[in-house]
């Protein structure tokens, strides 16, 4: 008799009723936190499509003109890791914003920054930070950098050779300390000490490499960081605005400031020149 | 392919097409047009010109491509017209679901970081399109979010958008972001100043561009809600 | 990109009352990168004329050299200083003689005649002449200066007023160009003096 009624409870409830209890109750985690889905043009070869619409070197009439130039840094120092980036967003030769985030905050934990295409950065890494979260519910326990990093990096790895471009730095302190990963959107994943990314990274790596020591206080690797990202944004000319910097310590992130180059760049002329040979001091500090 | 060849007699006699010819999906068209908009401190201005061209023929002379999404945001949507309808009829859809879901308006910065990610999921077939989204937010302060064609987006103060972007945007960063002027005084902007800048950037606009001009619609956006007016631009 | 972009820098020049002004950016690039910020493109030809060559940085320094000696050559034969429309065709006859393999600059002329009556004028790189009775730009971020020229400039500025109608223009259109900037210079020519400034800028 009971299954002779189940055959037809169902159908008292109308295919509305139904179809709106499904959105709520029948909840399928597996569709929600899945990679999200994309629009692919129905063409013969839509990667072509993609590279004849959006590829610097295109002469397609309407050209998606996407954001580019950057430079931007960070490394590890006894006192944790620096990272500093500048603000420009150029389209062309036309720039686009002064005032861009490059350094993207994924949680209270975990930085990662922005180079190449600035919608590829911040979605992914969005959607990294939401993941992270998901696994800090799931294992009662903050994700590991070099986990957090693999995700990002797997991830962007599914679309490889459709046309993502994305070079990002993603840092943080977890268990084992300081950690800092280079992830970018060709599948390369790197553990190290110092990297620099972007089309000024070569300036910045010069100031940088000169100037690095691991034993430098947090005050000194602040301004080698500062003074780093400034002289690339004076010899490159898709990076520029204005530079921030953070410094990752044990307990978090830490936003140390924003600093307009048009205006840092006559408080540098003002000090004295750092001299080549003998042991007077790279960078004049001022803490 | 040599296109003599296709004229050539002795090639017709024989086969009217010796080489096969490539057709190509070329789904997108500029359609011109420039937007601005700036944010003061309890409103949002968002102007935008009417004119639709299509290489150098005006195809409409009045085809607002500004659009009221909320009570509290508007939509300025400039390069290919097509998907920038397209677009705005599918946020206004998930904005309707967003009420029936919620009971509420979706938050203008929410609505920023839906347009966002609608923008991104066509990432390998964008839309064509570069976005300003002015709005108050849920303090009612002025904002200005403005986007690239695959979601990358960015609040700002003002913002100039479109074909004649590259004119208006310093005249922006001077008169509004008084940029290079020592000593100058940051006062919060009065609406009216706002609706002489834009009316100002249009003109001159409009003498430079020729896919800018005809009308200009200038939407407010207040606690109140939005109020447009709209002025005249040459026509030529 | 074009080898008009391939150096960078831009140039301006504005009609005031009695007086003509004329800017440009200081920076020579190779591609993205800066290699100089002390590379102003403008020339002096007389007293009371200037000539300005945004475009590519060889012929920029090749063109200055050949127009200096056309000048110099002309005010021997002629025993007098070269009228500015007078050089502005040579200016165009000079480049349309490479119509066929032209020189990259698009020249800017500005300066006051005989009676100082204010004359500017622009070219494109084979010479075809754009008398302007307001201003002209040229350059990388020719776009930009049109924008903001259009807006800031008025008829009949005060050679102060003009400084700083010319200064800003130059300074705000630069700031959105990556390609220009790293400091400005300005001359504004009066029928007494030329007064040149330089222009404290971003360096970015």
């Amino acid at each position: 008799m009971d299954s002779f009624v189940n055959n037809f409870k169902k159908s008292t409830s109308t295919w509305e009723d139904q179809s709106l209890l499904d959105n709520f109750v029948n909840f399928d985690p597996v569709k929600e936190f899945s990679l999200p889905t994309f629009d692919i043009p129905s063409c013969l070869n839509p990667i072509e499509f993609l590279k004849a619409h959006t590829d610097e070197n295109s002469t397609t009439e309407c050209r998606i003109k996407l954001e580019h130039g950057t430079t931007t840094l960070s490394f590890k120092f006894q006192g944790g890791i620096i990272v500093a980036a500048d603000s420009r967003a150029s389209s062309g030769s036309y720039i686009a914003s002064q005032t861009v985030k490059k350094i993207i905050e994924i949680n209270p934990y975990l930085l990662g920054t922005m180079a190449g295409g600035a919608a590829d950065c911040s979605f992914w890494e969005r959607e990294l930070g939401r993941r992270c979260r998901l696994y800090e519910l799931r294992n009662k326990e903050r994700i590991s950098v070099a986990a957090a990093s693999k995700l990002l990096a797997n991830m962007v790895y599914a679309y490889k050779g459709m046309g993502l471009s994305m070079g990002t730095m993603v840092t943080g302190w977890d268990k084992t300390g300081p950690n800092l990963f280079y992830v970018d959107s060709d599948g390369t994943r790197l553990k190290g000490d110092l990297f620099s990314v972007g089309s000024g990274s070569t300036f910045a790596y010069g100031v940088l490499d000169s100037g690095f020591d691991y034993e430098l206080s947090a005050p000194e690797a602040i301004e080698l960081g500062r003074r780093s990202i400034y002289q690339a944004t004076f010899r490159d000319a898709a990076s520029g605005g204005s530079i921030n910097v953070y410094h990752v310590k044990q307990d978090g992130w830490e936003f140390i400031g924003n600093y307009d180059v048009g205006d840092l760049h006559w408080e540098y002329q003002d000090q004295p020149k750092p001299s080549l040979i003998g042991d007077v001091p790279m960078f004049n500090i001022q803490s | 392919m040599n296109p003599v060849s296709l004229y050539d007699i002795d090639s017709l006699t024989i086969s009217p097409v010796e080489a096969p010819v490539e057709r190509q999906f070329y789904p997108y068209a500029d359609n011109g047009g420039t937007s601005l908009a700036i944010a003061g401190a309890d409103y949002c201005l968002v102007a935008s010109d009417t004119r639709q061209s299509s290489g150098y023929s005006i195809s409409s002379r009045y085809s607002p491509k500004a659009f009221k999404l909320t009570e509290k945001a508007v939509l300025a949507t400039n390069g290919f017209f097509a998907d920038g309808l397209a677009l705005t009829k599918r946020l206004g859809q998930k904005l309707e679901w967003y009420k029936h879901a919620h009971d509420k308006e979706m938050s203008t910065r929410a609505l920023a970081q839906m347009l966002s990610n609608t923008l991104y999921y066509k990432r390998f077939f964008p839309y064509y399109v570069f976005n300003l989204l002015g709005g108050i937010d849920e303090q009612g302060r002025g904002v200005v979010y403005s986007y690239d064609p695959v979601g990358s987006y960015e609040p700002e103060m003002y913002r100039a958008g479109g074909s004649a972007a590259s004119l208006v945007q310093p005249f922006l960063d001077n008169q509004v972001g008084l940029k290079n002027q020592q000593g100058a005084q940051r006062t919060p902007l009065p609406l009216d100043t706002a609706i002489r800048i834009a009316k100002d950037a249009f003109t001159s606009a409009t003498e430079r561009d020729i896919y800018t001009g005809d009308y200009l619609e200038i939407f407010v956006i207040r606690q109140e809600g939005v109020t447009t007016e709209r002025i005249d631009l040459k026509k030529d | 990109m074009s080898i008009m972009e391939y150096n960078g820098g831009s140039v301006v020049a504005m009609v005031g009352k009695n007086c003509v002004a004329i800017a440009s950016d200081k920076r020579l690039g190779v591609q993205l990168m800066t290699v100089s910020t002390e590379f102003p493109k403008i020339f002096p030809a007389t007293d009371k004329s200037f000539i300005g060559l945004p475009g590519l940085a060889t012929d920029i320094q090749t063109l200055s050299e050949r127009f200096r000696f056309k000048i110099n050559m002309y005010k021997l034969g002629e025993e007098r200083e070269i009228e500015p429309r007078t050089l502005a065709h040579m200016v165009s006859s000079t480049l349309y003689e490479r119509r066929f393999g032209p020189y990259f600059v698009e020249p800017i002329i500005a300066g006051l005649d005989k009676h100082n009556q204010p004359f500017i004028c622009g070219m494109d790189l084979i010479g075809c002449i754009n008398f302007a009775k307001d201003f002209v730009v040229g350059g990388t971020s020719g776009e930009s200066l049109f924008g903001i020229c259009e807006s800031l400039w008025e008829p009949d500025l005060e050679p102060e007023d003009l400084f700083e109608v010319i200064s800003q223009s130059m300074l705000n259109a630069v700031d959105r160009d990556c390609l220009s900037g790293w400091g400005a210079i300005v001359h504004v020519i009066t029928p007494e003096k030329v007064i040149t400034r330089t222009l404290k800028a971003r360096m970015d």
